[in-house]
């Protein structure tokens, strides 16, 4: 029982008590999952500590027992600098999705928290599993909570989004199945580590044939969550639909699933095929990209430009992962946790401003900077760190990111780098359709300024996203050291030191990295 | 061959189970004559302590493995699961139909003598090591089941669905006793071993076509009896028409046994001739989890969409028979069992909701179910996410161990697609979480009753069992492997 | 010596007026945000005082911003000779301009939010002189684009004005997209962003090895001047920009951050020298700014708008000079058009100030006897931008243009003639609005003594600014140009030529103007519609991809293609699941046939397989 077996499950612990509540007592229901969320996230903060004591590329509170015997599945469990700031990110943002609930939803309180707290166990449970069967248990298990949120508390459109969103997930997942057991039927273990240690000492073999098939058993899977191009298009579907909290928790966490996969399993277990494929998934990677922001800035939606945003985002993502370099690796996991907090921000503050005038239309707005000078000024900083100001978060990934592509595809980041213009745009039109402009009588009359809970919700946000963008050293030495060591193997950066000056070699490089990275 | 036919009594001992269900079955009938009518619930009591104590023996025998009546019957533990899993669900069948029967003013005794020997002749099924005692245990099984699908004499649907029943289903029992005579006309013999070592020990090439023609024959059988395509074809309106915990009962039992012998006679006495019918049960499967998952997309009524959910789900375990290994027997007897659970789980909440007549029988019905009675929607649900395969529910294993096995065989395939198929699954049983949950509470759902005892104790033992399976499934899977290994 | 107090200094000024100014009064926003900027000016005084003679860089190491592998960037400031001048010049003028706007935007809404606005502005502006590497430049690069696009778009209310912001805040995006992927290619050439690094790696390379990738550097470098510093083809942003506040103009959009890009420029001078192409493009560029601009500078009637107009074209004589080399010529430039430019744009705002917002020269005239500060020192201003003898232009504007002679005669010539454009555009500008009759209807007034005073400072400096022999002081950095006594005066001559046009169309002759106007009509409307260039990349770049993204790629592939197939398979599934339902007829009869056929077909199989076997 080590800390870590606290974090993953306290959430059902508290899902399981909320279920028990009488449904009558809403504040009760309310108070109980924000206390019991907050303290969750106040227990996960230990593990900060834990994870920066541990020795690079160890994971740390691991925790292995047998689950089932036959097939051998262990209940094992671990965390390093990628999935430490993942989890934490999930823990920060439960309580911030139960405050901002706690008026916008009236009907069914019991389930919607309880659905929450779920979703936030099967989170966190992803992003610690050690054993692929477990992780694909978590994996699916955030399917459900996610479907009823989508499904119950939604929009108009909520039914088609949650089936949409949960058999299109569902189809994926099932190739990784398929892919999972043929690993195990190679490996006679679903162990991670084991599995990882076999392949790399040669102990485990695998056709290049057989590398493939599995790498794209794999890929779909996450590739359908990341979401990458042309595989997105649930996303806008879910976004729009879902309530405020269903859009944060998608948006910031979930679809980091995917990219968590291909960071940790994908890439790490079939080097070759993930070389291989590379230069495909970087197109892909490119256009979304790009085509993200293009068709987002044209949505007269509020949410679903912010979900196209997020394509556009994440595509960021996919591309520093498959650069093989470590600034690409640290940068996507770096722009994974910034996305994470800045359009987790955006929903929220989307959220707000449909309390107050019950519609996503930009159309419906303009001129609130006028009534709520406040709560334009939170958007306005949200807004420049998720289009990559400097000094703000998403600056950082985007950069190491980019700078890490640039080191061995130099032609690919021009196109990349593009999206940063288009992101301004997207962004700057919302901005000036939304809060700039004279604001109408009857617009004046719903928009009052942002509320205490409301501050409590965004101002921790907006001080990480400042945190985030200026000492980047409170996140990136474990992220760093972990990625070393996944990255050791298949660095691309071997070919380019050829060309840098002054020369480097990769050992050195390595030892290097390592040493700075602690 | 044999030289003493006169049992031992440990041949009793061994057959105990069936012997007391018989029995009991027996007295009901007679007794029934003298009983009051306001008395005749009590029937209901006497067979659930039959069934109990049926069930007790079928555990104690598991202690005496071995061969009786010179090899007729046999039980070793692939016989005890199946026995224990029949006796389990005539149990919680017995329990979600007292309700039902007094609803639908329906209380005779019948009823519980015709369940009583609808388990008695499947435990034969499951014990059975020779084709004629697996037909004898078939026909008494059928019979009973054919008459209790006709339960309620009045009523249209009941007939419908007990003469379609009745008509196909003595029409695929003759192939299988035409494949009976095939194969015995081939090897001399009905005894499972006996075939197999003819089958083993080669002889003229006639045999093995001779054999894989009796194979086909009997697959019919068996195919027709677990609805496996082509054969499935009856399921749907048998499923539709019977009186709900009958289909409940259909699903699940009846089922499971087929499974069993169609397990145990392809795995034993047709496994040297694999190669001859793994072809066509391959086919077969896939064929079968593609009709009934579409097929199901389309459904309007609960009780049917079930019955295409239950052709879908023989085809999973039929997958599991084409990867005929060790591991494939295990994972078909552990989904059987899982299957049983939800299944009956989700025809309970059914018989529970379709009230007198069975009037509420449209998913639409179920509007709003979720925030009417909470607690069996959310055992709904259950049943429902483990149909679907959710993980930490008895579904989700099942179906991974089956697609293990699959793969171990090398039918990459054919797991890909099944699996993608229970994709598709997902759709039409969301539909239904769907309509309970996200739609408002129509007519039906405001006018609903509390839950009555018995239908509560079947929905919560089959919701801890499929849980239980789902997160500790161990406590039946290793018993499972243990008892794969058929006495060949 | 703590340079970190320099820029922190109005950041805490921001902090303060941005979240408390709403509460707190006038008075104490005033003494916060000009204090905040004073003191921070006081103290780089005193540093450079502390650490002269500047013989070498002085750096200071913070902390560590980003490490990621060989990567690693700190937070470090510099301070050398060329810093030091820019930090005088911003904290100086920026000082002025803050003590200005007090008087300036007195009436204005949004008071604490202006100040706290300029003083972020400050705070970046500084960040980016003293950054010594070049992501932390970038920083400050991308934090002024910021700060503009707020400024511009500050009355917010005005769709014109956001329209101006985005504007601003995206061609600079552009910009500084050459900039970033400069920024790649440094650390995948020299693996790091440390100037010192960069530049000594870039000494030691050998000519050929590094001509191409220095040239591609160094061009995308110049992209993203081109942004920031208005140039062609990226100037059309700062026009709009004048939306923003006058005092905003001055201080933004013609004293500090249009200068960024010329500082840059300079700062990278390593490397630019060793890219020759570059250097000839930058040269062009900047002269064809200069002229290009200069011509529509002639013929605007808003005042504001012919001063930005300007602006553009002195910014491309800065990068002229840089572009032939002369260095140090492109800082001097940069410090004496801070102060005449500034001291134009607030001697400007005065008088709309003092006309209640009226900025159309056609609406002055005769404000010389209301206004006498404001001529005046408007007319010092104008005679150091006309380069007029002993005035500070006049220093550095021949400096460029002798280093010009010395590479390209021809471009010396351009130069000149647009010299004399900018003498007589800028007089045509003061006449209309000082001399003649008052045409308006509004009742002109001088300004407060807090507006005057900065002016009479910075006029002061116009005209003697040019005695800082910035050169001489950059010397140790930069070979200083060529003197040329006689092409200096030419040049200079030809500025008093245009002055004495403008006297003889405005004073001598009115009228003679607008029948010049009529005699080369379609010249002039082309011209005075800047040659509708906005209106070319509307069409050609934003109305294309606008409409492309909404009718293509949205409705197109997103919603049709993609979409349309995902849905499509779920009707399909649906469609064969409704053609498997006809297999159900309920008829026995059928059922028995299917089952009859299903054993038929079966055993036709095992046949076959029989048969293959």
């Amino acid at each position: 029982m080590t800390l870590l077996d606290a974090v993953i499950f306290l959430p059902l612990v508290a899902f399981l008590i909320t279920m028990a509540l009488p449904k009558e007592n809403h504040n009760a229901i309310r108070m109980f999952s924000l206390i019991a969320s907050l303290a969750i996230f106040v227990v996960s903060l230990g593990l900060i500590g834990s994870v920066w004591s541990a020795a690079p590329g160890k994971f740390a509170l691991e925790n292995n027992h047998p689950w089932i015997q036959t097939p051998a599945i262990n209940y094992h469990i671990g965390i390093d600098g990628i999935s430490l700031w993942l989890v934490m990110l999930s823990t920060l943002l439960t309580p911030l999705c139960v405050l901002v609930s706690w008026n916008s939803i009236d009907k069914h309180i019991k389930q919607f928290y309880g659905f929450l707290l779920l979703l936030e166990f099967g989170l966190i449970g992803v992003f610690c599993a050690l054993d692929l069967f477990l992780f694909i248990v978590f994996w699916e298990v955030t399917l459900v909570p996610m479907y009823f949120l989508i499904g119950i508390w939604g929009h108009d459109r909520r039914i088609y989004s949650a089936l949409k969103f949960f058999v299109y997930t569902m189809a994926g997942s099932m190739l990784m199945l398929v892919a999972m057991i043929y690993l195990y039927e190679q490996a006679g273990t679903f162990d991670y580590p084991k599995i990882l240690a076999g392949l790399q000492s040669g102990a485990i073999s695998l056709t290049s044939g057989e590398q493939f098939w599995l790498f794209l058993g794999f890929f779909i899977a996450f590739a359908i969550k990341v979401p990458i191009f042309p595989l997105h298009t649930w996303l806008p579907d879910a976004h729009v639909e879902a309530p405020t909290a269903g859009s944060v928790m998608l948006a910031s966490v979930m679809l980091k699933m995917g990219t968590y996969g291909l960071l940790r399993f994908c890439v790490p277990l079939f080097p070759n095929a993930a070389r291989q494929c590379s230069g495909v998934i970087i197109i892909l990677a490119i256009i979304g990209i790009v085509y993200g922001a293009l068709v987002a800035m044209v949505q007269p939606n509020m949410k679903k430009l912010v979900a196209y945003s997020s394509v556009s985002h994440l595509g960021f993502v996919v591309l520093g992962i498959f650069s093989f370099t470590q600034q690409g690796f640290d940068g996507a996991v770096y722009q994974m946790l910034a996305h994470g907090v800045s359009t987790g921000a955006l929903f929220l503050l989307v959220g707000f401003l449909y309390e107050r005038r019950h519609s996503l239309e930009i159309a419906a707005y303009g001129g609130v900077a006028t009534p709520a000078p406040w709560l334009s000024t939170a958007f306005m900083i949200t807004m420049l760190a998720s289009i990559g100001l400097p000094t703000l978060s998403n600056f950082i990934g985007e950069y190491l990111v980019l700078q890490g592509t640039s080191l061995v595809y130099f032609r690919w980041t021009v196109f990349a780098a593009l999206g940063s213009i288009f992101a301004a745009c997207y962004m700057l039109w919302l901005y000036q359709r939304v809060f700039f402009g004279k604001a109408s009588e009857d617009l004046t009359h719903h928009m009052p300024d942002l509320k205490f809970r409301e501050y409590a919700i965004i101002v921790p946000l907006i001080l990480l996203m400042v945190w985030m963008g200026t000492y980047t050293q409170s996140f990136i030495p474990p992220i760093s050291a972990s990625n070393a060591v996944l990255l050791g193997p298949i660095d691309a950066r071997r070919e380019i030191h050829v060309r840098a000056t002054p020369p480097r070699t990769p050992a050195v490089e390595t030892q290097g990295e390592l040493a700075n990275a602690r | 061959m044999p030289v003493n036919f006169m049992p031992t009594g440990t041949d009793y001992l061994r057959i105990l189970p069936e012997i007391i269900m018989t029995v009991a079955g027996t007295l009901i009938m007679l007794i029934e004559g003298w009983l009051a009518e306001n008395k005749k619930r009590n029937l209901s009591v006497f067979t659930f302590v039959a069934f109990a104590a049926a069930l007790v023996a079928a555990v104690a025998a598991n202690s005496i493995p071995g061969l009786s009546f010179s090899n007729m019957l046999i039980v070793d533990g692939f016989a005890t699961f199946f026995r224990v899993l029949v006796i389990g669900v005539g149990i919680l069948s017995l329990l979600s139909a007292v309700q039902y029967l007094k609803r639908e003013h329906a209380e005779s005794s019948e009823y519980y003598a015709l369940l009583l020997f609808s388990v008695t002749g499947q435990c034969i099924m499951a014990t059975a090591n020779e084709l004629i005692m697996i037909f004898i245990g078939l026909e008494i099984s059928s019979i009973a089941t054919y008459i209790l699908a006709g339960y309620l004499r009045d009523d249209k649907r009941n007939n419908e669905a007990a003469l379609k029943y009745f008509l196909l289903g003595s029409f695929a029992t003759a192939f299988l006793l035409y494949g009976i005579a095939w194969i015995y006309g081939t090897t001399g013999s009905t005894n499972l071993t006996v075939i197999r070592t003819a089958l083993l020990s080669g002889g003229p090439d006639r045999n093995v076509i001779l054999a894989g023609t009796a194979a086909a024959l009997m697959f019919v059988g068996f195919a027709f009896k677990v609805s496996a395509a082509p054969f499935q074809i009856w399921a749907p309106d048998v499923y539709q028409g019977a009186p709900a915990p009958v289909s409940l009962f259909m699903s699940a039992g009846p089922k499971a046994v087929a499974f069993a012998v169609f397990l145990r006679v392809f795995m034993t006495a047709f496994a040297p001739i694999t190669n001859r019918w793994e072809p066509f049960v391959w086919s077969s499967a896939l064929l079968t989890m593609i009709i009934g998952n579409f097929a199901a997309l389309m459904q309007t009524n609960i009780k049917r969409l079930l019955a295409y959910s239950s052709i879908a789900h023989a085809g999973y375990v039929m997958v599991a028979i084409a990867a005929h290994n060790q591991i494939g027997v295990a994972a078909a007897m552990f989904y059987l069992a899982a299957y049983a659970l939800m299944n009956i789980g989700a025809f309970a909440v059914i018989t529970h909701f379709s009230r007198q007549g069975e009037k509420f029988v449209n998913i639409e019905d179920l509007a709003g179910l979720g925030w009417k009675q909470p607690v069996t929607a959310g055992l709904f649900a259950i049943f429902l996410l483990s149909l679907i395969g959710v993980p930490l529910t008895g579904g989700f294993f099942g179906k991974f161990y089956i697609f293990k096995a699959a793969l171990d065989a090398n039918l990459v395939w054919l797991a890909i697609l099944g699996l993608l198929n229970s994709a598709v699954g997902a759709y039409y049983y969301l539909r239904v979480l769907v309509v309970m949950y996200m739609n408002e509470p129509g007519e039906a759902t405001l006018s609903i009753q509390p839950v009555s005892a018995g239908i509560g104790a079947t929905l919560w033992v089959a919701a801890v069992g499929t849980l239980l399976l789902g997160i500790f499934p161990s406590v039946l899977l290793n018993f499972a492997t243990s008892s794969s290994a058929l006495n060949k | 010596m703590q340079l970190w107090l320099i820029p922190i200094l109005p950041l805490l000024g921001f902090l303060a007026n941005g979240l408390f100014g709403r509460r707190i009064p006038k008075a104490l926003i005033n003494i916060i945000a000009v204090g905040s900027v004073a003191l921070s000016f006081a103290w780089v005084v005193k540093t450079l005082l502390a650490l002269a003679p500047i013989e070498t860089k002085y750096v200071e190491h913070y902390f560590t911003w980003i490490q990621s592998g060989m990567l690693n960037i700190g937070v470090d400031f510099a301070v050398d000779r060329l810093t030091a001048i820019m930090l005088m010049v911003v904290t100086g003028v920026g000082t002025l301009i803050h003590i200005y706007a007090v008087g300036y935007m007195e009436h204005e809404g949004g008071y604490y939010r202006f100040f706290a606005y300029l003083n972020l502005f400050m705070f970046f502006m500084l960040v980016l002189v003293l950054a010594q590497n070049y992501l932390l430049l970038f920083v400050g690069w991308e934090g002024v684009g910021l700060c503009s696009y707020l400024l511009v778009g500050f009355y917010f209310t005005e769709q014109f004005a956001t329209t101006a912001g985005n504007k601003a805040f995206i061609v600079n995006r552009i910009g500084d997209f050459g900039f970033s992927l400069a920024v790649f290619l440094i650390v995948r050439q020299f693996g790091t962003l440390d100037f010192t690094k960069v530049f000594d790696a870039a000494k030691g390379m050998p000519v050929e090895a590094s001509a191409g990738i220095l040239t591609a550097i160094t061009l995308l470098l110049l992209v993203g001047a081109t942004g920031k510093s208005a140039q062609i083809p990226l100037y059309v942003w700062l026009p709009d920009a004048m939306a923003g506040p006058t005092p905003v103009s001055a201080l933004i959009h013609a004293a500090t951050m249009v200068t960024a890009g010329v500082y840059m420029t300079v700062r990278s001078a390593t490397l630019f020298m060793k890219a020759p192409i570059t250097m000839d493009t930058v040269a062009v560029i900047g002269l064809a700014t200069a002229f290009f601009a200069a011509t529509i500078g002639l013929t605007q009637m808003d005042i504001k708008k012919v001063f930005a107009y300007s602006t553009v074209s002195q910014l491309g004589y800065m990068f002229l000079g840089v572009g032939v080399g002369a260095f140090s010529a492109g800082i001097f430039h940069v410090m004496t058009h801070a102060f005449f430019k500034a001291l134009l744009f607030l001697g400007a705002g005065a008088v709309i100030h003092g006309l209640h917002g009226e900025q159309d020269l056609r609406q002055m005239g005769g404000l010389r006897k209301q206004m006498p500060i404001a001529a005046i020192t408007l007319f010092c201003a104008s005679l150091a931008i006309s380069g007029f003898p002993f005035t500070s232009g006049f220093f550095s504007k021949d400096a460029i243009l002798v280093a010009a002679y010395a590479r390209a005669p021809w471009m010396y010539w351009v130069g000149v003639l647009t010299a004399g454009m900018t003498a007589f555009y800028v007089f045509r500008a003061w006449f209309m609005a000082f001399t003649g009759e008052y045409r308006g209807h509004a009742h002109p007034h001088e300004s407060p003594l807090v507006m005057t005073g900065p002016l009479m400072i910075l006029a002061l400096l116009s005209l003697g600014g040019g005695f800082i022999n910035v050169p001489h002081i950059l010397e140790p950095m930069f070979s200083e140009a060529a003197e040329n006594q006689a092409l200096a005066w030419l040049s200079a001559g030809v500025g008093i030529l245009g002055i004495l046009l403008a006297v003889l169309f405005y004073v001598v002759k009115p009228g003679l103007a607008d029948s010049f106007a009529k005699g080369f009509g379609g010249i002039y409307t082309l011209v005075y519609n800047k040659y509708f260039v906005d209106e070319i990349y509307d069409a050609a770049v934003v109305e294309p991809l606008v409409e492309g993204s909404r009718t293509v790629l949205w409705r197109g592939i997103d919603a049709g293609l993609i979409d349309g197939t995902v849905n499509g398979v779920g009707r399909r599934s649906r469609g064969i699941g409704s053609i498997l339902r006809l297999i159900q007829s309920g008829n026995i009869r059928s059922y028995a046939a299917w089952v009859v056929l299903g054993s038929i077909v079966l055993l036709i199989a095992i046949g076959f397989a029989g048969v293959l076997r």
